[in-house]
């Protein structure tokens, strides 16, 4: 936080830092307000509306009620929320796991693993989907073929990775998974790094084992970066769409759509602007709460 | 090795000036000219060399006029209409099918084109006529149609003695007991008949066609989408039971892209999703592809079929609706160009006038001779967008056995007339 | 003494062991690179048995993808990757820098809209700035796309971080020194931030290359797409020929890749000292 003027501040000089303030904040305020902050105003007002493609007429609160009794909606928040569940610890120990393995090694080691697990997310999500949809295909893909070959899966099987209710979802978080620990790990390992070393060697002189010394003074002093890894994570895996839209289209059977990308079918399938926007609202709504129960949760431990 | 970087990064940039393009619209040109835009599917899938020498000869013909071309692609393509039309920014012409064509002139965002419809010109385009209204307004300007059919990989046949079950005399007309008989000869011998993809909407007319077909239904009675007759039913069952034999397979993660692409790596034995523009893409010299119609019951089909045509936006500028008008009648209509125009979409013309383009080849006499088996055409019923989610989220449902057909088809009867 | 003997081996044991397990990730993680990479020489890439290594070379795939606008494609990415970062660098850095370090009014309010909108997910906005882009008559131009990155408010919130790290002292001495804000601006606190600078320059870069969705949205015309939609509207095209997406995905991953290596150190020092310190 800023430090607060101690001070209290004369009427004519708080002018002159508004005014300044005011100045250095235009370029990027013009910006949020025309491309962020009004089209965001313009989807929640719209949201209380029937707007469709052609219709444009205020519904109060009906857009909202609808979503309760909408099932689709319902099996995409469920999709939605075990996504968000089993993604954010995977990827929070595993990037924990990766960068205090990475700190016993050399610089050099420790720089060429932290940019290779990062490398999906700077390959960007269509060369990644390109390749996964390849790995995945019932027919020519290479995950059938390798299990095929270690006798793990009979020759004859086509198994449809992408196809089947009960693998597909998944498939989506594994891929998920790989686009999502590359930040994880630079905070971890910067933060790892950051940890007095002679507090560490001096627990360890005295006899404490590796993981006790982790526990009682690493884990305490990257919480902080842990609270923004969780956060961010969480943020991420609600709003996981381009994965879906690009490799299952939500199925089969709806068991991969999440909210994202109902409301994007929603949108531009129906043209059901308003009911999209609804459930936009709805979707910011529980990303705030979950985000603000972490907070809670981690701050006071 | 910083000034290296820099330097390379400064060259780039310049490059990127240099090489970038933006292009700006507005609605005339410097020279006074109207300028129009207009959209296209890749549907004369020649990368725009179709297009260029249309807009080319029009342009020549009409020099008031500049047309600017915009290519977009059957993935990604509706979204962008979507968010265009809806953001205010729509061309001014589209070239599309009537499914959404339609839809967009219900919902009052085309300029009707009731004036081009004459009784001169309705006697001209005979039935296609019903693909290009909603009921109470013409929309869309036809330039061509063709049939949907499937195609067979004849050798895969051959070999697993499902061949007898072919009919190649005609029409090569068959039945659904003889195609069944076939999916399990092939299945028997290994190879997979079919792939009744799901995966997504794209090319869902095929699987749509084969349902339909199999027991002689229909998708659209009375007014309302319906799954639930006996006929789509005792088809679903059909379709269950032979892929629970591994005689056919539900492609749960793909669509007719990808089906098509199986066909033509020969990984299954025929597609469902066949077509003059895809028997184009996706020929293959390794083997013979052999069209057949849908099977039905009584040997009898009712084939789906595609239109091409035009429609205009009604973005509040008379004189661009104008422009666009005579754009979309030129290519139609011209002696010169509006054959020109249909046999680089592979399609057959809409207006009868224009005779017979194709020669004497013999699979364009056959598919010819398939349009008296033309079905009414539904693409254009309310609610068209909305049935097709449903459809491939029915076969879904059907196919991982997690509902029952019945239930299956009574839940797409109740979702998609919501 | 034992008892630290006996860790040292148990040390050393799990040392290898998190190496191994390591390289085996690692290797997972580099296939999708290699196998792009390498695809775009196969003659026929998805072949079953795969073929791990090209068994004969072919640059077919490659000439194909130059008979597409690859190129331009490839130079609008630049263009719009390039212009976002210079905006993203301007803009953040000073609104960062005084909502950290001014206490002018109504500096919470304008805080809690930045945190609130990074909540909402971009769907919701899409149409509206389409419509608003299309007023500006930037749609389906490289600028609609570089406008609607801008406005987001990650970047502020780094910066903000960064300034808050600057002492106060520094400040007022440079004002005493008569130094005005905009000089004090550039000469103490930019060079204070440049760490800060280094990651959100490589961030806004990657992002905006990656921008999958709003590129979708507001572009167009064949020669106003990025790389990334290019590839992806050949996907769609012609879905058989994978060695030419594979060549058109390589033509959108490595000059990325390259970068990222490149700048590594300064993206990741910088997006880790932002993160640590909030």
């Amino acid at each position: 936080m800023a430090k607060k003027p101690t001070q209290t501040v004369s009427h004519a000089i708080q002018k002159q830092i508004d005014r300044t303030s005011y100045l250095f904040l235009l370029p990027m305020a013009v910006f949020f307000l025309c491309f962020v902050l009004a089209p965001m105003v313009i989807g929640i007002v719209t949201s209380f509306f029937n707007y469709r493609m052609g219709v444009f007429e205020f519904n109060f609160g009906k857009n909202y009620a609808q979503l309760f009794t909408d099932k689709v909606f319902w099996k995409s928040m469920r999709n939605t929320i075990v996504i968000v569940i089993a993604s954010v610890p995977l990827v929070t120990v595993f990037s924990l796991w990766v960068a205090s393995a990475l700190s016993e090694k050399s610089m050099t080691a420790t720089s060429i693993f932290r940019g290779v697990f990062y490398l999906p997310v700077v390959m960007g999500t269509v060369p990644v989907v390109v390749v996964w949809k390849w790995i995945f295909n019932a027919y020519y893909g290479i995950l059938n073929y390798i299990l095929k070959a270690l006798n793990l899966m009979p020759q004859n099987l086509r198994y449809d990775w992408l196809g089947e209710k009960s693998a597909a979802i998944w498939c989506i978080l594994a891929i998920l998974f790989t686009t999502s620990i590359g930040q994880p790990i630079v905070l971890y390992i910067a933060a790892l790094g950051n940890v007095d070393k002679s507090i560490t060697e001096a627990a360890e002189v005295d006899g404490a084992s590796k993981l006790r010394t982790f526990w009682q003074v690493k884990w305490p002093s990257i919480m902080p970066t842990t609270l923004y890894i969780v956060v961010i994570t969480t943020i991420n895996s609600f709003q996981c769409f381009a994965l879906i839209q690009l490799l299952t289209s939500g199925g089969p059977s709806y068991s991969t759509s999440t909210v994202m990308y109902y409301l994007y079918e929603q949108a531009f399938t129906y043209y059901n602007y308003g009911y999209a926007n609804a459930m936009g609202v709805i979707l910011a709504i529980v990303i705030a709460g979950f985000s603000a129960l972490q907070f809670k949760t981690m701050k006071t431990e | 090795m910083k000034k290296i970087l820099l330097t390379a990064f400064v060259m780039l940039v310049s490059l990127t000036v240099l090489f970038a393009q933006g292009s700006k619209e507005t609605s005339a040109d410097t020279s006074g000219r109207t300028v129009i835009t207009w959209w296209a599917f890749p549907t004369f899938g020649d990368n725009g060399a179709t297009e260029k020498a249309l807009i080319e000869a029009f342009e020549k013909a009409n020099p008031d006029v500049k047309v600017n071309l915009e290519t977009i692609d059957f993935t990604s393509g509706p979204q962008k209409l979507t968010a265009a039309i809806e953001g205010g920014a729509a061309p001014d012409v589209l070239f599309d099918a009537p499914g959404r064509i339609i839809e967009y002139g219900t919902n009052g965002k085309l300029v009707a084109l009731d004036k081009l419809f004459t009784a001169d010109y309705l006697a001209d385009i005979g039935g296609l006529a019903n693909a290009c209204t909603d009921g109470t307004h013409y929309y869309m300007y036809p330039l061509s149609s063709a049939p949907f059919w499937m195609s067979i990989n004849r050798e895969m046949w051959e070999k697993a003695g499902a061949w007898q079950y072919v009919n190649t005399e005609g029409d090569r007309l068959w039945t659904t007991e003889n195609w069944a008989k076939a999916m399990e000869a092939l299945g028997k011998a290994g190879y997979i008949g079919c792939n009744v993809y799901c995966g997504g909407q794209g090319g869902d007319q095929g699987t749509r066609a084969l349902v339909n077909n199999l027991y002689s239904s229909s998708i659209y009675s009375d007014g309302k989408w319906t799954a639930n007759t006996e006929g789509n039913k005792k088809a679903l069952e059909l379709l269950k039971k032979l892929y629970d034999k591994g005689a056919i397979d539900f492609g749960r993660g793909i669509a007719a892209a990808d089906e098509l692409q199986l066909y033509q790596q020969e990984m299954i034995a025929s597609t469902l999703c066949w077509g003059t523009s895809n028997a184009k893409n996706y020929k293959s010299d390794s083997y013979t592809q052999f069209s057949v119609p849908f099977p039905s019951e009584d040997g009898v089909p009712e084939l789906e079929y595609l239109a091409n045509g035009f429609c205009v936006f009604d973005n509040g500028n008379a004189a661009k609706a104008d422009a666009a008008i005579r754009f979309i009648q030129f290519i139609c209509d011209d002696p010169e160009w509006g054959p020109k125009a249909v046999v680089a979409s592979a399609a057959f013309p809409a207006r009868a006038s224009f005779g017979n383009l194709y020669g004497d080849d013999p699979e364009y006499a056959l598919l010819s001779s398939w349009t008296q088996y033309y079905g009414p055409y539904y693409n254009t019923r309310p609610k068209f967008a909305q049935m097709r989610t449903q459809w491939w989220n029915m076969l879904q449902y059907v196919s991982t056995g997690d509902k029952t057909v019945a239930k299956a088809v009574a839940d797409f009867d109740a979702e998609a007339n919501k | 003494m034992d008892q630290i003997q006996k860790n040292q081996t148990k040390t050393k044991a799990y040392s290898v062991f998190s190496l191994v397990v390591l390289i085996v990730i690692a290797l997972l993680f580099l296939f999708p690179f290699y196998w792009i990479i390498t695809g775009s020489f196969k003659v026929q890439p998805n072949k079953i048995p795969p073929e791990w290594f090209p068994a004969s070379w072919t640059v077919m795939h490659w000439e194909k993808l130059f008979r597409q606008p690859a190129w331009t494609w490839f130079f609008n990415s630049v263009f719009m990757s390039v212009m976002s970062m210079i905006l993203v660098l301007m803009a953040s850095s000073m609104a960062g820098y005084v909502l950290a370090k001014k206490a002018f009014t109504g500096r919470k309010i304008i805080f809690s809209l930045l945190v609130m909108a990074m909540a909402l997910p971009k769907q919701v906005i899409l149409v509206p700035l389409v419509r608003m882009m299309n007023a500006l008559s930037l749609y389906n131009t490289l600028w609609a796309v570089i406008l609607g990155t801008v406005g987001w408010p990650f970047g502020t919130f780094l910066m903000k971080q960064f300034s808050e790290g600057i002492p106060t002292e520094l400040l007022e001495a440079a004002k005493i020194d008569g130094s005005g804000e905009t000089r004090t601006f550039l000469s103490v606190v930019c060079p204070m931030l440049k760490p800060a600078f280094g990651a959100l320059a490589i961030f806004t870069f990657i992002n905006t290359w990656n921008d999958y969705f709003l590129q979708l949205v507001m572009l167009t015309s064949r020669n106003n797409l990025s790389i990334s939609l290019g590839i992806a509207t050949l996907q769609a095209e012609l879905s058989t020929d994978y060695g030419l997406i594979m060549a058109g995905a390589t033509l959108g991953a490595v000059p990325i890749v390259t970068i990222f290596v490149m700048f590594q150190k300064y993206f990741t020092n910088g997006i880790a000292l932002g993160a640590v310190k909030g």
